[in-house]
């Protein structure tokens, strides 16, 4: 793999919710690999490198993430890669999940991701390169009880990737996502340790995911090399 | 420069960008009659979302605010923005004045 360090030289990156979790894994992937990263979160920045650049940004509204992309046209100047991952969750009975709850999971699991690609794509059109990776979940696809709202946000990002795969592809830029199963994280202990652990279990590999198998899957999507991969949605751990 | 001009100058630099992408049969010629969106266009779907969104990085940067050009105001009108240069350089004035006054 040392021949591959590096290999983000020149690129810049945007990682939603960079600050901890998944996102804090792929930033600092990203920056250990020579990209720049640009990190938007709600919170304050817990990266420290040279060529982080942390915008706090709140991702559930629309004009926030615009103005945050007004400074970065002036201050970036390009965004090449793009890794929507910021995503809340909140686990309930569809009777008893408060609506605030389920709107402010449409706003930052499907709109934000939304709002960000087509924002980057702006940058990337002059470009003529971009790669959008969309961190997507295995919700999609188990369907489990009580996530009915993240469930259906998170297949509305695959449908979202596939439509936005086919407006970009003529400016070389791909679309794809990458739906992750269960990683210790933050998120992770919002859930029920038991429900998880059955789920983990039924899966054809029946392990969590660990960080090389996301970036990985990461590289994959965002090499020069998959230049004819789009509208792909890649469920790790065997899930389909 | 007035504002007019300033804006005219904008729509007109989005449209000499989309030139530079276009082959010579496809040039779309510049001036404050260029059918944007109409029958007479010659601008496809595409042409034109490369050039709004051009307009709009620099109406944004020049009076550093967001400045949306097809919200639904744009889009509930009897008479359309982007039917051509003219239409647009009325429209983009009237966002301008209620962002920066002149």
């Amino acid at each position: 793999m040392d021949d591959l360090v590096g290999r983000y030289v020149g690129r810049t990156a945007l990682v939603t919710g960079s600050t901890r979790g998944v996102g804090r894994l792929i930033a600092e992937h990203f920056l250990a690999q020579g990209a720049s990263v640009i990190g938007f979160a709600r919170s304050p920045g817990t990266i420290t490198h040279p060529a982080y650049q942390h915008v706090e940004v709140d991702l559930a509204d629309p004009m926030a993430i615009q103005k945050a992309f007004m400074g970065l046209h002036k201050s970036a100047g390009r965004v090449d890669i793009v890794v929507n991952n910021a995503a809340v969750l909140t686990s309930q009975y569809a009777m008893i999940m408060p609506p605030g709850a389920a709107q402010a999971m449409v706003n930052v699991n499907l709109l934000a991701p939304f709002i960000v690609s087509r924002e980057a794509a702006k940058f990337m059109r002059k470009t003529k390169w971009g790669r959008i990776i969309n961190i997507g979940s295995m919700a999609a696809s188990l369907e489990p009880i009580g996530d009915s709202v993240y469930a259906a946000c998170k297949a509305g990002l695959s449908t979202l990737t596939n439509v936005m795969a086919k407006e970009f592809g003529a400016m070389n830029v791909t679309c794809n996502t990458l739906a992750i199963t269960a990683i210790e994280t933050d998120m992770l202990s919002q859930l029920p340790r038991d429900k998880i652990d059955l789920i983990i279990a039924g899966l054809p590999i029946p392990r969590f995911a660990e960080p090389a198998d996301i970036l990985n899957a990461i590289d994959f999507f965002a090499s020069e090399a998959s230049s004819y991969i789009t509208a792909q949605t890649l469920y790790l751990g065997g899930v389909n | 420069m007035d504002r007019r001009e300033q804006v005219l100058g904008i729509i007109y630099a989005a449209l000499e960008s989309l030139n530079a992408e276009l082959s010579e049969d496809r040039q779309v010629e510049i001036g404050p009659t260029t059918a944007l969106f109409s029958p007479d266009a010659a601008l496809d779907s595409l042409s034109l979302v490369s050039v709004i969104i051009d307009v709009e990085t620099a109406l944004t940067m020049e009076w550093d605010a967001p400045i949306s050009l097809t919200d639904d105001r744009a889009m509930a009108r009897a008479i359309s923005p982007f039917d051509d240069v003219g239409t647009l350089t009325d429209y983009i004035l009237e966002l301008l004045a209620e962002v920066s006054p002149a």
